[in-house]
């Protein structure tokens, strides 16, 4: 009873913090696992808080006792029962009761399968629909609510790590090796995951947007990415003309460069440079000539010779493939 | 048993004989990493039932039980009452078996420890 | 001589006139620096690991104030990753692991009544490579040169050259050296708690701080090789494109990650346990009684020490290897906080029963305890795999790791200084500057570390130089920062009450009325480090041994004179301490210091590619250890000599009884560790490719088993020498030793062949097979330089039958040699052979 109070209590407390970052947070989480995982976490705060102030008041009653209070006898049995046995008893608990939540969720051939590779420094995500063609895309991750989906982690260069702290764990991409996740949202919205293991210089700019849709928006939105491109313009043609089909798709004829993140539907996303900056006509234009000023260490190379007209129009235009 | 028991107390005992206990810990956590290492990850498989690790388990269990009993024994040589911290040959003799004793404990439920996962996970996933 | 001779003023002051010459420290503006003995080594490491700790704490400051706000752009990120990779490897092998091997040089000699430590030269050894080392990583920061991978240093990040520079190589060979030091004084410390104890000091009456020392200087002979192992294969990769951790030619990221781990948490109870042994010998001089629970805490480091080895994989718990192997090292990650528990325990137990005295050293101990607590129960938290998927890699592991080593470490260090401050200088540190400090420091920690479990939580990473704003954790970093730079400030004042230090008047001997041995340091130190040697017969002889300090001071035990002229000690037996023998310690000498310089130049010259050099100051280093070495194992001028009260002890000592022979048996045992790292390589590789080998001739099976039959005639040879020698053999013994050493550069041609038509740059196979077969004939070679200079010690007449230590001590090596030759023959050879 006492436990389950102070439970209560400290999720309270812990829901109350969360409050102020919904997005990005174990403890706000929108998926089951991360659910789990806090769950774990805060029963376990509740017994290490009644652990410590144990200690602690323990301890200033031995060192206020006045001297023999405790004869050799007793204080063997102390060090055997406060020291040895309770201990034991408890952590063999705690190991017994948290050892099933290490079973991953079973994974059946209907359920999607979405497979993530961590490049310096941005995401390269790919939509394996069970029974259709892949579908490519960059720097978000779109998942349906209330359906089991399978990430496939793996590592382009360096060892990187994926963590949507909302949704569940993180799990390290590392080259040579596939890894797999396999989570369950249960909350729509829009939230935010970062790579977790030092990736080089700009480790710290290596987020994720992440989106979680009601089954049916999620399936008409994976049909909609599965189309074409469709904007032209001026923008289309500077896009040609300076090369940067050479590295970035954009689902038509003849450009097909994979190199850097897949921009058909660039449009439709949140963010630019991998959740760093958000996506305004300005800063697409400042990341095109400039991406070093955003992103140290970035292998796309600057376009300082563009005008800001044609940066500005080639933004327009990567904006509008929706 | 009797006399076995009574034959443990004049085994000699040094600075080896107290690691024996988590000695065999080691070896036993050792076996463990490469049994999960070679069915997982080489073979690929679970064995249905692991008789390996059961044995292994089994026997280790065993060699800490028997280092444990023999330091209870030697632990237990008559003389003065505790605590026993004075210069003598007995004392030291009681203290390393006493430690012996001690890590005998330790390490069997490191033991148990170790083979908890083995009993819930139970797969390789 | 007798008791009562001692009664004699005039004889004891022409004793101490002999003993003041003896240890006459060497003077002159440069050979001040050879000295070797403890006191002046110890202190000059201590201030040299406290420097570089000053040193990295500031660039933790730097950190904290670009952290202070989101979206701050006071460092760049370039700087910010070399700022976190240098304050973390600088505080690990700078600091933590230095200081403690600092503090134990100066003060296990004290406590073991011991006149030095059995190698002195060997501390100087370490102490010069940690300087050079230290400067050389440590300085690489103001070039823009310093690593910036992270102490970890993950590959392929920092193995591919077109991703990181020379920072990382930097690190791995700068490091290294380091590490080659720690082991050293490992052996030191070894053989000094088992060999250089007081007659009667058995096993059960050693201070604890010894049983501490001797436990942590074992794991760092077990945890440091795998590091060494994983440094040797990281090098090859980076500089000659081997390619252990290359996905694309068969290598694994995941490799270098259980090498680095396995030591690096072992590595974690090595820093905290010497400064859970400061506690225990502080609680019973501010309990005023005997420790509660002696077996019970020798339990706990023992059982620590060797749980610490089971835990490594908890740092990786998120590389998605099978959840059975996580949920083993899950297990055994929760078992270690048991011999913790008892640990504390029977520290409260003590105050509990004693009298406690109140005072700054106590009052640090409790805070770091209560801080260490917090860790302690974080630390079962990440433990729990499932909750680590989370917390991993976020601020909640940042604060979890500083509440254990500022609890565990770095606080009751600080209590040792208050406590052992009067022991090294004759003066007291100030009460109230203490206390001042303290609380400046201990609330410091808390504002500083408590907000970063929040921010962990909140989804804010570790290792990034900043954070959007919108993450709201903007009001956890800032108190994070006030706090840093609070806790800086108590530092601050820690520092200031040091440098007030030499204006202050002499304390009293043993100032806080301790019972163990070291206290009986005079507030006016001589040299000498202890008058004469005790008998011991309790733990706490000062407080129950009746006119103990006087009989001491009046030189009524043991070796109360040096009539030679020596340096000597007493070697007593590892379990009764029964006097054994007399041995003589090594003088000041310029020998470690030039040794020191030529190893550090290999490897510094190594970084920079300058090979040809590098080689050259290889050989310079062997001839500077053979030459150091020449002196060693001396034949005495007369085989016995007096102790006091009737003992008559050898002079000479070979095999298992000398230090030497542990020295060797220990620095094997971590060669061997270092080597079956290696080995775990190549299985490791095996097990991760079904098809390892295929594709490749591999070197088949012929030379291999050439090569092993010549390494086991060499090794065999060697004990034929030894028992021939023993028996008055000279001539033939000399004989052996020549064919050994023939068999032994054969094995190491034949070896070279194995290799042939094997390109180690084209896959993990082939590259796996060169490094165990060079590393198995780098220790022919060193087997027949042994086996020369043995013969040359017999022909130069410094070895004889009755005196054989130098043949002893090598043939444990060729044990070790052959060992390493049947593992990495069949391995390369046979094991392919097996078709699994």
């Amino acid at each position: 009873m006492m436990r389950g109070t102070r439970v209560t209590i400290i999720a309270g407390a812990a829901g109350a913090l969360s409050a102020c970052n919904a997005h990005q947070s174990t403890l706000a989480p929108f998926g089951a696992d991360a659910a789990d995982i806090r769950h774990l976490f805060l029963v376990m705060l509740a017994g290490a808080v009644v652990i410590a102030a144990g200690v602690a008041l323990l301890m200033r009653h031995a060192v206020r006792a006045p001297e023999d209070r405790l004869t050799h006898h007793q204080g063997m049995r102390l060090v055997l029962w406060l020291g040895g046995v309770i201990p034991t008893v408890v952590l063999l608990g705690l190991l017994v009761w948290s050892l099933p939540y290490m079973k991953p969720r079973p994974l059946g051939p209907a359920d999607l399968q979405i497979a993530i590779e961590g490049e310096q420094f941005w995401w390269r995500v790919t939509y394996r629909p069970p029974g259709a063609a892949a579908v490519e895309s960059a720097n978000e991750v779109r998942i349906p609510v209330g359906r089991t989906v399978a990430f496939r982690l793996t590592a382009a260069d360096v060892v990187h790590s994926f963590w949507i702290p909302g949704l569940a764990g993180k799990m390290d991409m590392i080259p040579g090796r596939t890894n797999t996740l396999v989570v369950r949202a249960d909350k729509a919205g829009r939230y935010r995951g970062q790579c977790a293991e030092f990736c080089g210089l700009s480790h710290a700019l290596m987020a994720l947007d992440v989106v979680a849709m009601e089954p049916a928006a999620f399936d008409a939105w994976l049909a909609a990415e599965r189309r074409p491109a469709t904007a032209t313009g001026q923008g289309a043609a500077l896009f040609a003309a300076n090369g940067c089909n050479a590295c970035h798709t954009i689902r038509r004829a003849g450009q097909a460069g994979a190199i850097g993140p897949d921009l058909t539907h660039f449009g439709s996303r949140q963010t630019l440079a991998a959740g760093i900056l958000p996506m305004t006509t300005a800063n697409v234009a400042g990341f095109i000539r400039h991406p070093e000023k955003t992103k140290p260490g970035v292998r796309m190379p600057a376009f300082p010779q563009l005008t800001h007209g044609e940066a500005t129009a080639i933004a327009r235009y990567l904006q509008g493939l929706q | 048993m009797r006399r076995w028991l009574k034959r443990a107390q004049s085994l000699r005992v040094t600075l080896w004989t107290l690691i024996v206990p988590p000695t065999t810990w080691a070896a036993h956590f050792l076996f463990s990493y490469l049994w999960a290492a070679v069915s997982c990850a080489r073979l690929g498989m679970w064995a249905r039932f692991p008789t390996a690790f059961v044995i292994g388990t089994v026997l280790a269990l065993l060699v800490i039980v028997a280092a444990g009993v023999i330091a209870w024994q030697q632990a237990r040589t008559p003389g003065t009452p505790a605590p026993h911290d004075s210069g003598t040959e007995i004392d030291r003799l009681r203290f390393v078996a006493y430690a012996t004793l001690l890590l005998s404990a330790l390490s069997f439920v490191a033991v148990v420890f170790t083979a908890m996962p083995v009993i819930v996970l139970s797969d390789c996933r | 001589m007798s008791l009562h001779a001692q009664d004699d003023p005039q004889l004891r002051l022409e004793q101490e006139e002999r003993l003041r010459a003896v240890w006459k420290p060497p003077s002159g503006w440069f050979f001040r620096w050879t000295d070797v003995n403890n006191n002046r080594i110890g202190v000059w490491y201590t201030l040299t690991a406290f420097g570089f700790m000053l040193f990295a704490g500031v660039l933790a400051l730097i950190m904290r104030t670009q952290l202070a706000v989101p979206d701050n752009d006071l460092v760049s990120a370039n700087t910010f990753n070399q700022l976190f990779t240098l304050h973390g490897s600088m505080m690990m092998f700078l600091f933590a692991v230095p200081m403690f091997e600092a503090v134990s040089i100066i003060l296990l000699p004290q406590l073991l009544g011991a006149r030095d430590l059995p190698f002195p030269r060997l501390s100087a050894f370490g102490y010069w490579s940690f300087l050079i080392g230290g400067v050389f990583v440590s300085g690489s920061i103001f070039f823009n040169a310093a690593p910036d991978g992270g102490w970890f240093m993950y590959p392929p990040l920092t193995t591919r050259t077109d991703l990181s520079g020379l920072g990382a190589d930097i690190w791995m060979l700068g490091l290294s050296f380091i590490e080659v030091s720690s082991v050293a004084a490992a052996v030191e410390l070894i053989v000094g708690v088992l060999k250089c104890r007081p007659p009667g000091m058995r096993l059960n009456l050693m201070p604890l701080y010894a049983w501490y020392i001797l436990v942590v200087a074992v794991m760092i002979l077990f945890a440091f090789p795998p590091l060494i192992a994983g440094d040797l294969l990281f090098e090859m990769e980076r500089l000659l494109g081997w390619p252990f951790f290359d996905a694309a030619k068969g290598g694994d990221p995941l490799l270098w990650q259980h090498l680095f781990w396995i030591f690096g948490h072992p590595e974690v109870y090595i820093v905290f346990l010497p400064s859970i042994a400061l506690f225990a010998m502080l609680i019973p001089t501010f309990a005023q009684r005997h420790l509660l629970g002696y077996p019970w805490i020798v339990l706990a480091a023992v059982g620590t020490a060797f749980l610490s080895f089971g835990l490594w994989v908890h740092h990786m718990f998120a590389t998605g290897l099978p959840k059975i192997s996580l949920a083993f090292f899950s297990a055994a990650s929760e078992a270690v906080a048991i011999p913790t528990g008892v640990q504390i325990f029977a520290f409260i137990a003590t105050l509990w029963a004693g009298k406690v005295k109140w005072s700054v050293p106590l009052l640090y101990a409790s805070g770091s305890l209560a801080i260490f607590v917090i860790g302690g129960l974080t630390g079962v938290m990440v433990a729990i795999a499932p909750f680590d998927w989370q917390a991993h890699d976020t601020y909640f592991i940042v604060a979890h790791l500083h509440y254990v080593l500022i609890g565990g470490t770095l606080l009751p260090l600080f209590g040792g200084l208050y406590y052992y401050w009067p022991l090294i200088t004759g003066k007291k540190l100030s009460d109230r500057l203490g206390r001042i400090a303290f609380w400046i420091m201990f609330v410091g920690v808390n504002l500083t570390f408590f907000p970063m479990h929040l921010s962990g939580l909140e989804g804010m990473p570790r290792r990034v130089f900043t954070y959007p704003a919108d993450l709201n954790i903007g009001w956890f970093n800032l108190a994070s920062t006030l706090g840093s730079y609070m806790f800086a400030t108590g530092v601050a004042v820690l520092v200031v009450d040091l440098a007030l230090s030499p204006t202050r008047k002499k304390a009293a001997r043993n100032p806080w009325n301790a019972g163990t041995l070291e206290w009986l340091a005079h507030p006016d130190d001589e040299d000498w480090g202890i008058r004469s040697v005790p008998l011991i017969e309790s733990r706490y002889p000062i407080w129950d041994q009746p006119g103990f300090v006087a009989k001491v001071d009046e030189g009524r035990f043991f070796l109360p004179d040096a009539e030679e002229g020596r340096r000597e000690t007493i070697i007593t037996s590892v379990l009764d301490a029964k006097p054994v023998s007399v041995i003589r310690l090594g003088t000041p000498s310029v020998k470690p210091m030039m040794t020191a310089v030529a190893l550090g130049a290999v490897f510094i010259l190594t970084t920079y590619h300058l090979y040809l050099l590098a080689a050259a100051s290889g050989v310079v280093t062997l001839a500077c250890v053979l030459w150091w070495l020449w002196d060693t194992a001396e034949i005495p001028e007369k085989p016995e000599k007096p102790i006091g009260h009737g003992i008559e002890l050898p002079l000479y000592l070979s095999g298992p009884a000398a230090p030497g022979w542990w020295a060797m048996f220990i620095t094997m045992m971590a060669d061997a560790t270092a080597f079956s790292g290696l080995v775990f390589g190549y299985y490791f590789y095996w097990t991760i490719h079904p098809d390892f080998g295929a594709g490749f001739d591999g070197p088949g099976t012929y030379w291999p088993m050439v090569a092993l039959a010549l390494s086991l005639i060499s090794w065999a040879v060697t004990v034929g020498a030894r028992e021939w020698h023993s028996r008055g053999g000279v001539q033939p013994a000399r004989l052996l030793l020549i064919a050994g050493a023939a068999a032994a550069i054969a094995s190491l041609f034949v070896g070279l062949r194995c290799l042939d038509g094997l390109d180690p740059k084209a896959n993990v196979y082939p590259a796996i097979v060169w490094v165990l077969v060079i590393w198995t004939i780098v220790h022919a070679a060193v087997a027949a330089i042994m086996q020369l200079y043995t013969l040359a010690r017999s022909l130069a007449r410094r070895m004889t039958p009755s005196h054989d230590a130098d043949l002893r001590n090598i043939t444990v090596y060729q044990h070790f040699f052959a060992l390493t030759a049947l593992v990495a023959y069949l391995t390369v050879g046979l094991f392919p052979e097996a078709g699994l």
